[in-house]
């Protein structure tokens, strides 16, 4: 087990190598803004622009910008400073983890609150009006899209601009250790929304998991035993039929880490998702690299461990 | 980045109130009115600015923007500054008007007395930090947008950026409250230029190891003249403190701010600006209920404002300030077929202008332009340009003309009065409202046989890669506008439409027009010192201009202010409309 | 009084293209200490009538009649918590294959314990011991090492055993074996059925051997009885039926099988035809189609289930001598005796 972990960490670092070089290589070849004449603004003269140019590197060929990239992040751990407003890359997606962390963290725990359950009832009285309604709800959360959905969420409980005025509206998010109560109020729509179209995929999927499950040859050897039929769902059939949501639960964080994009927008968290669509907007390619760096280490390493938990779960599984 | 014009300083004129604009109502503030209403006002509280992005550059000498201006002229004293319903500037951190040499090369200010940096830096202001802030602005480090246009022609002044910040001869300091400019040749509108933000002291020794960097860092550890400053911390950083990129700046009372030596009221005590809210009309929604007190650089949309309007009591909140700038169509002259007159003037008469504003919102957005000074500017070279009455390419409701432009084509040497030739590219926004303007425009060019293909990219994409690159520029650039810097025509129409400013990148002359009898007369104009002569030169450039079809401009846009009603309204109107929170007031 | 007595039991399955027939009329009595052979092909309602004991058929589409008598209760009225107190506790049930009958993420101890716990409150450490005793009493080595193993760890044999393990962890007084066999190797085969036959030895418990093999049935049951299409064809002592089999299907049965004696250039003897739908069974006698015996009234009328011999009843129209006579003949040339 200890040499697999050591080298799926080796692919990882190779794999981050490939990331970064793969997003260098989209930034120069897709049009995007130039950086140097954003920043060098209107009415400037092209020598501006030029000096500007050198000054942030970039007159000089692809690779060796790379390179020089390279060499600051592994020996500096130093992501750059951005091209927009020479802030630290490092530093500004340190100060913006805790939010996305927030927001991901509870989304999880509402979806899965929601998501699990009702993926078992319905698998357990499945072509039942609750099923029929819970799926048919599951899949308008999973079509509906984000964006909307918030607007809508906003529209109906912001307690600044909804019908009913209930929780935090858009851009009223503040650190926990700020104010805790006002953190939570803020966080309770988009973890909602954001929940939503998880919480209808997992449902769908529990609910075929587990009806394919209770299905197996050991349900009805277990059934055989005389075990109570809430044991035999939870002990043998939920036993089974979750292993695989484990590892797709470690994915969704890993992926939601990078930043949720759509959520942090149209609720104003000044997350990392957040910062991500600013970036790649602005052109700040050391501010894009270091969210795709940073998003590509948590899917990683997410990988990595829902590997290793995978083995723990099913012990058929062994490296 | 919502305004598809990158916005800069506008200037208007003070006659607001007299733009009759069909169904709008304007809340009207004179040039006086304001500055009297709010001394009276109450002091103390908290306004809340809202805003989609981010300022372009934090450094007061590199800002460029009209959002960025709501908080420079907050926290720093230029030279020359504006009050809310005016124009006009007037001196601010100079103790009164510049007086002028007779042959227009030297001027002379002087600056107040007592007018201190806030803290750490503390000292009086003199003369030579007016020298050294502008002086800063040819360094790459700093790189500022328009001192080359405005500040170039001062002797000294070097002709291209410097590594360092230079010694300008041209700008003298024979003592700690004079300064004397001497330029290589007159200007009528040099004067305009001091009101601009480079103007604002900068303390040399305390800036000169950030201007140092690569890129300075003076913009993180600013210090401010103005009544208000940026939050920093007991050394002078604001990163992190007053200034989180994209999330908020937090502007707090300047100790050391003298109100005796400012026409500021400075009535609220603290000044939020929350970044980050991408929604219009959520926006526009908490403005509405109180918890935010005005939009900082996004317009309420087109169907908030329909329905502001029809509501009485919203209405006294909702602010139109014209823009002073045009929205226009740019025709790349380089190429075929837009480099024949016949050609270009068929697309003048083709293009349907009703429609193209519906795009934007239909009327409310302002009115349809006709040539390129706009109304706002009245007798400072709007009427001197023929007013409302010039209309070259006329059509009923400005609907647009085809059959007249069918004609053009015929007598361009298309038999059929369709274009028969090669496809057309045009690189357009890919967000609305401009990608809908410009599918109107691929539309209406169609009607004369015109195939266009769109590429449709991001805003600032348009700009740096393709538009702004003679190399790279498409044949029609639709989404292009250009505002003016301060209050005189030229600054609409010189670095836009004068062949001597094509550059090989960043460029702004779109249509890429090189026209010797326009360049001589736009040189020559530049420099008439007397207002009126000025005034009649650029009118007249204007009409030849807009007479060559190289750009057809379509909309004098007005910009919508939406102010909650716990706040005194305040409007910049040299600004396009932006909040004046140094005026605003918390009831 | 047969500890297990299935009463014409019928137990037919609303399904989307009709009504399946799984079970029409079965009758089976099973006594302590014996073993009772039910064969027959797949699809003829053996395991249908196996789970039905169990109670395992009970769902809103199935229409279950008859009676199932033990222990002087009908286990088909009965409600729901007694039957699960009697399930597994003193009627259990083996399944074929014992590697998806066995839950693949618990240890093999674990799932021994359950069977336990599931009928009787011990504490944690007892429950180990007695799984740990039932381990090493149906063979398997290193057993107190095998309770921490997984399924996947073991062989097909070894599975099995702790299917059997599981089963009679709790000394059942009914086994029901359904193809206990079929999944494993020939030499394991006759391991895995000594195993149940010595259990059944110590323990006396009635055993229901489900299977297709007739060889199977040979070697360990004490009565058969030969299911088709959800009817029985025929039942009595093994060696009644052995020695003159009275049913064109059981003599299908013992002339399909191939036998390691026979010259290798002789072809198999299958039925002829296919086994027939559940849903639309031929009329008259289930087996007319492929029998080639069949006359007038075979398509006709069901045959009765009528004794023939002592104990020995079967379903047939065919007149008894000509059924013995043929039976015989068929029994004498592949019935090996010994």
């Amino acid at each position: 087990m200890t040499l697999y972990i050591v080298r799926r960490l080796l692919w990882a670092v190779l794999m981050l190598l490939a990331v970064s070089a793969l997003t260098f290589v989209i930034f120069y070849t897709l049009p995007s803004a130039d950086p140097a004449a954003l920043r060098a603004g209107r009415q400037a003269t092209p020598e501006l622009i030029a000096q500007i140019r050198h000054s942030l590197g970039l007159d000089r060929p692809v690779y060796d910008q790379f390179f020089i990239y390279m060499k600051n992040l592994v020996l500096h751990f130093n992501l750059g400073y951005s091209y927009q407003n020479n802030i630290s890359v490092r530093a500004e997606i340190a100060s913006r983890l805790p939010a996305t962390l927030s927001l991901t963290a509870g989304a999880v725990f509402v979806w899965m609150l929601i998501g699990i359950p009702v993926g078992v009832l319905s698998a357990i009285k499945p072509r039942s009006l609750l099923d029929r309604v819970a799926m048919g709800a599951s899949l308008v959360g999973i079509s509906a899209p984000v964006y909307w959905l918030g607007l809508v969420a906003l529209f109906l409980f912001a307690s600044d601009i909804g019908r009913i005025r209930l929780f935090g509206g858009a851009g009223s998010y503040v650190s926990i250790t700020h104010d805790p109560r006002a953190w939570f109020s803020s966080l309770i729509l988009p973890w909602f929304v954001l929940a939503a179209s998880f919480a209808a995929f997992y449902a769908r999927m529990v609910r075929g998991n587990l009806l394919e499950v209770m299905g197996e040859d050991y349900i009805r050897t277990a059934r055989a035993k005389g075990v109570s039929e809430r044991r035999v769902i939870v002990r043998h059939g939920l036993r089974a039929a979750l292993t695989p949501v484990v590892t797709i639960i470690g994915l969704d964080i890993g992926i939601l880490l990078g930043g949720a994009v759509l959520t942090e927008t149209v609720f104003n968290i000044p997350g990392i998702g957040r910062f991500a669509y600013d970036s790649i907007v602005n052109s700040d390619l050391p501010a894009i690299q270091g969210t795709v760096l940073f998003g590509a280490v948590f899917i990683v390493v997410a990988n990595l461990i829902v590997d290793i938990l995978y083995a723990f779960l099913d012990p058929r599984v062994r490296y | 980045m919502t305004n598809t014009i990158r916005r800069t300083a506008p200037r208007m004129t003070a006659g607001l109130a007299s733009v009759a604009l069909a169904g709008i109502a304007v809340l009207g503030l004179g040039s006086g009115a304001a500055g009297a209403a709010s001394h009276a006002a109450k002091r103390g509280g908290t306004i809340t600015v809202l805003s989609a992005g981010d300022v372009d550059h934090i450094d007061p000498g590199e800002a460029y923007y009209s959002f960025t201006y709501e908080i420079t002229y907050a926290t720093q004293r230029t030279l020359l500054a504006y009050k809310p319903g005016s124009v006009n500037a007037v001196p601010d951190l100079a103790a009164s008007m510049p007086k002028v040499s007779p042959d227009g090369r030297v001027l002379t200010v002087h600056i107040r007395k007592g007018v201190r940096f806030s803290p750490p830096v503390n000292r009086a202001v003199t003369s030579a930090d007016v020298k050294y802030a502008i002086e800063r602005g040819f360094d790459t480090s700093v790189a500022n947008g328009y001192v080359g246009a405005y500040f170039g022609d001062l002797v000294g002044a070097p002709t291209s950026p410097t590594h360092r910040v230079p010694n300008i001869s041209g700008i003298e300091t024979p003592n700690a409250t004079t300064i004397v400019f001497r330029l290589r040749h007159p200007s009528g509108v040099f004067v305009g230029a001091l009101g601009m933000p480079i103007t604002a002291p900068v303390p040399a020794s305390y800036a000169r190891p950030f201007d140092a960097e690569t890129v300075s860092t003076y913009g993180l550890h600013q210090v401010a003249t103005g009544p208000y400053m940026i939050k920093n911390n007991a050394s002078g950083s604001i990163n992190g403190i007053g200034y989180q990129p994209n999330k908020l700046i937090e502007l707090v009372r300047n100790p050391n701010w003298n109100a005796k030596t400012s026409w500021r009221p400075a009535n609220a005590d603290e000044i939020l600006f929350k970044e980050g809210f991408q929604d219009p009309t959520v926006m526009t929604r908490q403005i509405l209920s109180g918890s935010a007190d005005v939009n900082g650089d996004t317009p309420p949309p087109p169907a908030e404002l329909r329905s502001l309007l029809s509501n009485s009591a919203d209405k006294k909140q909702l602010v139109f300030t014209p823009t002073g700038g045009s929205r226009y169509i740019a025709l790349n002259t380089r190429k075929a077929p837009f480099n024949k007159l016949a050609v270009r003037e068929a697309v003048a008469y083709v293009l349907d202008r009703n429609a193209m504003r519906l795009t934007r919102g239909g009327p409310i957005d302002g009115r349809i332009a006709t040539h390129f000074i706009d109304p706002s500017f009245k007798d400072k070279g709007f009427d001197q340009a023929g007013g409302l009455a010039f209309n070259p390419f006329p059509s009923a409701n400005f609907n647009g003309n085809v059959a007249k432009a069918k004609q053009l084509m015929k007598k361009a040497g298309y038999k059929s009065g369709l274009y028969t030739g090669p496809q057309v590219t045009m690189v357009a926004d890919n967000t609305p409202p401009g990608s809908n303007t410009a599918e109107v425009v691929a539309a209406d060019m169609a009607k004369i046989g015109f195939k266009v293909k769109t590429i449709s990219v991001t805003h600032t994409t348009m700009y740096t890669r393709f538009c702004n690159v003679p190399k790279s520029e498409p044949n029609i650039c639709p989404n292009v506008g250009w505002l003016p810097d301060f209050h005189e025509p030229q600054t609409v129409l010189d670095v836009t439409f004068n062949g001597k400013n094509i550059t090989s990148s960043n460029n702004s002359n779109w249509p890429l027009l090189n026209n010797p009898s326009i360049n001589r007369a736009m040189d020559r104009a530049e420099r008439i010192v007397n207002p009126n002569a000025r005034y009649a030169a650029w009118g007249r450039i204007d009409q030849m201009v807009t007479r060559t079809a190289v750009a057809i401009p379509w909309l004098w846009e007005q910009y919508p202010t939406l102010f909650s009603s716990r706040v005194t309204p305040s409007t910049e109107l040299w600004n396009g409309g932006s909040p004046d929170v140094t005026f605003m007031a918390v009831k | 009084m047969a500890l297990l007595e299935i009463q014409d039991l019928r137990v037919s399955f609303q399904t989307r293209d009709g009504v399946v027939h799984a079970v029409d009329g079965v009758s089976l009595a099973v006594d302590r200490g014996r073993t009772l052979g039910l064969v027959g092909e797949s699809g003829s309602g053996k395991s249908v009538t196996a789970l039905t004991v169990m109670g395992l058929t009970k769902h809103p589409n199935a229409s279950i009649d008859g009676k199932i008598l033990f222990d002087g209760g009908d286990l088909l009225q009965i409600s729901p918590a007694e039957l699960r107190r009697i399930r597994g506790k003193r009627v259990a049930m083996i399944f074929q294959d014992p590697l998806s009958s066995l839950h693949p993420l618990h240890k093999i101890g674990w799932q021994i314990e359950e069977a336990i716990n599931a009928h009787e409150d011990v504490s944690g450490q007892v429950a180990r011991r007695r799984a740990l005793e039932a381990l090493k009493e149906v063979g398997i080595p290193s057993a107190s090492d095998r309770l921490d193993s997984y399924p996947h760890e073991l062989s097909g044999g070894m599975r099995q055993r702790v299917m059997i393990a599981i089963a009679l962890v709790l000394d059942p007084e009914i086994l029901i074996a359904d193809e206990p066999t079929t999944a494993l190797d020939v030499t394991v085969q006759a391991q895995i059925l000594d195993l149940i036959r010595v259990l059944q030895d110590e323990r006396g418990t009635g055993v229901v051997l489900i299977t297709h093999d007739l060889g199977v049935v040979a070697e360990t049951a004490d009565e058969v009885a030969v299911m088709y299409a959800g009817r029985i064809a025929e039942r009595g002592p093994l060696e009644s039926v052995l020695e003159a089999p009275e049913h064109p299907y059981t003599w299908g049965l013992l002339q399909s099988l191939p036998r390691l004696d026979a010259p290798r250039t002789e072809r198999l003897h299958p039925i002829s035809g296919q086994p027939p739908s559940l849903i639309r069974v031929p009329s008259g006698c289930a087996f007319h189609p492929r029998c080639p015996y069949a006359f007038g009234i075979c398509p006709q009328v069901v045959p009765p289930l009528l004794v023939s011999q002592p104990g020995h009843e079967v379903a047939c129209h065919l007149p008894v001598p000509t059924r013995r006579g043929i039976g015989r003949e068929v029994a004498s040339k592949e019935v090996s005796v010994g």
